[in-house]
């Protein structure tokens, strides 16, 4: 390599070519043991992946048949949304396919739809439940979602979206190609948990919550958001519903979303009014709703759910 | 692209690989062009700002040096220095100025004044290579070094990728001769090299990025109001992300420079085993420190008149050095406050004339006192690092207002815990380092041991690195 060397040391040669081979092995070895771990021991990616076959195969419903729904969302579904208990209680009137990835917002879904759509999935109703702050939020989730969700267009377009530099596009795009890039936050979640006491706790107060912007932006924003997403479904056939999961601190944030909603043409589903339910309800983080409150907000949702439904088939020409 | 980034791997590894099979001059216009591609990577509209302002300073140099008679050198002088900080100026702190100056008129009753805010993106590296322009202009000038007869040896000197965006400052009398003479393949110096990388990244992904979620929470008021056990666990995680995010910084920088040939300055040694805050500027951010020292401190007076003068001279020094960091008066009260600091320690603690008894050593203190005066030293850093971090002084003094309040919280713990977990091993390094005077730990061991100790440095790395959320804080200056 050198056009001339002067070191008397050639054993530091050698040994820099073994460090940089070494270094090449073990990123190599992360490579294939995250994969490993990944597709044998991660909960999310079993089922993340089985939602996400089922979604694809989606297809309008023949007449008779119950209508295609799918339902998408982050932890506020994943932890207030009995799957088997609403697919129980409506089990005649809609066939329910949900993906419930934690920490996602509108981008995830926005580019993760596109993909389904891409891919063929053809569902009547798409139900979107993500809670107010995370669908205004200008993020996407960094691990699992850009391996999953989207292709190396989506990361593409995310990035121009969130107007990410060079580095955090090629970042994304990595983290589409190398499950150790994705996942590498994970392990490393994973390792923390064992090696910091009580990190479940901590982690809650580490992660800072999206905020709310001020009503004008707030209107300005969930409306462009609102508009694409309805035009994405209705393109692909689908009709589009806001479901708004409650949250101790989203009463007002519910009250402008659903104004935003109704000025995008899009239907929103608030089963339970925020203000009606107590803390008790609630997990000890006052963010996700406990077992008692999911089947409230199930019940509720297998109650409402159908109107929507019902209200598609009446508008739709069929 | 960020030095933790796999794209700047992709970047370097062909880099080097080419460049040590090409001849010094092609070196250095491949060199140049491949800095001026890692600058425009970030954003290729400031490239032409960067390489207007070098070919205009590479130009005034050639007029201005002594053996020039050209009777308008002291002119091209300060038209040179003038227009760098105008630049600087515009770029950095029109803004913050203008809105300084309409919020005092708007305190005063006078409103809407059409005083427009031009809103400019700050380009990056644009301190860092304007100090450089500022030391050759004047280096040339005192005569200190010839200006430069090449434009690719000047062009490189100033935008060097390992230093571009962040430093370590570069004095002209340093890199320059460097980038002049033919660089000739050190096989020590290179697996040096690739060791400060590793040491460097360590520093960054697995001290700093973890670290800085612990700030980034409490600074973020995720834990909720200030107390006394918050100011210590955000001032001290920030304290530690910083130190850890520029070394690592430094070091990479520091790192990728041996792989071609090149040596930068030392940027840091040990600064929190410093026992004052003279000492610690002398180990934090040498290539700052000792450019203030050089072309402000030392041209305003220094030392030489007096100790009000000299007080003056230290406090208008930190106070410039604290906005240079950042255009927000947070940035001017950490200044002041280092500033005032180093005034009343150069009081209480005047410096040892030279020519006072140089046969007899300064008395070293007892391993207590010393221990104390780190501990208190560090202590008056962190604290004003608050102001370093904080987003106004509105926030800065609402968290510092917390420390008489004691209330504890159950997750205080898992925090604190995760703080030591991440700043401890950087301390023992930081031991180890001043024990043996190297620039990495085990620097003088076996080969095969160092190899060893990467390699189980890559795999800390994978296993523990934060998130990639985390710019170098450095890189906003």
């Amino acid at each position: 390599m050198p056009s001339s060397t002067s070191s008397s040391e050639p054993r530091a040669i050698f040994y820099s070519k073994l460090l940089v081979g070494i270094s090449a092995l073990l990123i190599v070895l992360f490579e294939f043991l995250s994969g490993y771990l990944l597709k044998h021991h991660s909960e999310t990616y079993d089922r993340v992946s089985h939602q996400y076959a089922e979604a694809v195969k989606m297809r309008p419903a023949t007449p008779g048949q119950p209508t295609s729904v799918l339902m998408v969302g982050n932890s506020l579904l994943l932890e207030g949304v009995d799957v088997n208990r609403l697919k129980e209680l409506t089990s005649g009137q809609m066939h329910i396919c949900p993906i419930f990835l934690e920490a996602t917002g509108y981008y995830d879904w926005f580019y993760a739809l596109q993909r389904l759509f891409r891919e063929g999935a053809r569902p009547q109703l798409v139900v979107l439940g993500v809670g107010v702050n995370s669908f205004l939020a200008n993020s996407v989730r960094e691990d699992y979602v850009p391996l999953m969700l989207f292709d190396m267009r989506d990361s593409l377009g995310v990035a121009s979206a969130l107007k990410m530099d060079r580095t955090a596009t090629s970042n994304l795009l990595l983290a589409h190609s190398s499950v150790f890039w994705d996942t590498r936050t994970v392990l490393r979640t994973q390792i923390f948990r064992h090696a910091i006491p009580h990190y479940r706790e901590l982690i809650l107060l580490l992660k800072p919550q999206p905020s709310i912007p001020p009503p004008e932006q707030f209107q300005t924003i969930a409306n462009s958001r609102l508009e694409r997403l309805r035009e994405l479904c209705e393109s692909h056939g689908a009709k589009l519903v806001i479901l708004v999961p409650p949250t101790p601190s989203s009463v007002d944030a519910v009250r402008q979303m659903t104004m935003a909603a109704r000025r995008a043409r899009v239907d929103t589903l608030v089963p339970i009014d925020p203000a009606a339910l107590s803390v008790k309800y609630y997990q000890s983080d006052e963010l996700h709703l406990n077992p008692e409150g999911a089947k409230l907000f199930t019940t509720a949702l297998a109650t409402f759910l159908p109107r929507s439904v019902d209200h598609e088939q009446a508008a739709s020409p069929n | 692209m960020l030095f933790d980034s796999p794209a700047y791997f992709l970047f370097l590894i062909p880099v080097v690989l080419s460049y040590w099979r090409l001849n010094r001059r092609a070196q250095n216009i491949f060199l140049l062009l491949a800095s001026y591609f890692f600058y425009g990577w970030w954003d290729w509209r400031f490239l032409a700002l960067m390489i207007g302002s070098t070919t205009v300073d590479y130009l005034i140099a050639q007029k201005i040096a002594p053996s020039r008679a050209d009777p308008h050198r002291r002119q091209w002088f300060i038209f040179s220095i003038v227009l760098n900080f105008t630049i600087l100026g515009i770029f950095k702190y029109f803004d913050f100025f203008a809105g300084s100056f309409l919020g005092a008129l708007d305190r005063l009753g006078i409103h809407n004044l059409p005083l427009p805010l031009i809103r400019i993106i700050l380009p990056p590296g644009i301190s860092f290579y304007t100090f450089q322009e500022v030391a050759y202009i004047v280096d040339v000038y005192k005569g200190r070094i010839e200006a430069s007869r090449s434009f690719f040896d000047y062009g490189l000197f100033i935008s060097l990728f390992p230093h571009l965006i962040a430093g370590p400052i570069q004095r002209p009398g340093h890199l320059l001769p460097q980038v002049q003479k033919p660089r000739t393949f050190d096989a020590d110096r290179f697996f040096d090299g690739l060791m400060l990388i590793f040491s460097g990244l360590i520093r960054k992904c697995v001290v700093a990025d973890n670290c800085a979620v612990l700030a980034n929470a409490v600074f973020g008021g995720q834990f909720g109001p200030s107390n006394f056990w918050l100011v210590l666990l955000g001032t001290y995680a920030f304290t530690w992300q910083v130190y850890g995010d520029f070394s690592g910084y430094s070091d990479i920088a520091r790192g990728s420079a041996q792989l071609l040939g090149f040596h930068f300055m030392v940027n840091f040694r040990q600064p929190f085993l410093s026992n004052r805050l003279q000492e610690f500027w002398r180990r934090w951010h040498i290539s700052l420190s000792t450019w203030l020292r050089d072309y402000l401190y030392i041209p305003l007076g220094g030392s030489a008149h007096g100790q009000w003068k000299t007080a003056r001279n230290l406090f208008i020094t930190m106070v410039l050095a604290g906005l240079w960091h950042g255009a927000n008066w947070t940035f001017v009260i950490f200044g002041a406050i280092h500033g005032v600091v180093l005034a009343v320690e150069r009081y209480f603690f005047p410096a040892r004339s030279k020519s006072a008894q140089p046969d007899v050593p300064p008395r070293s203190p007892g391993f207590l006192t010393l221990w104390g005066q780190r501990i208190l030293t560090f202590n008056i850093l962190a604290l004003s690092l608050a102001f370093f971090r904080a987003t106004s002084l509105r926030a800065a003094v609402q968290l510092l207002a917390g420390l008489s309040n004691f209330a504890w919280r159950s997750e205080y713990a898992s925090a604190f815990f995760m703080l030591c977990l991440f700043s401890i091993p950087l301390f023992v390094v930081d031991l180890l380092l001043e024990a043996s005077n190297h620039e990495y730990p085990f620097a003088t061991s076996p080969y095969a041991v160092r190899t060893a100790l990467a390699a189980a440095a890559l795999l800390v790395l994978a296993l523990f690195s934060g998130s990639n959320l985390n710019a170098f804080v450095y890189f906003q200056f």
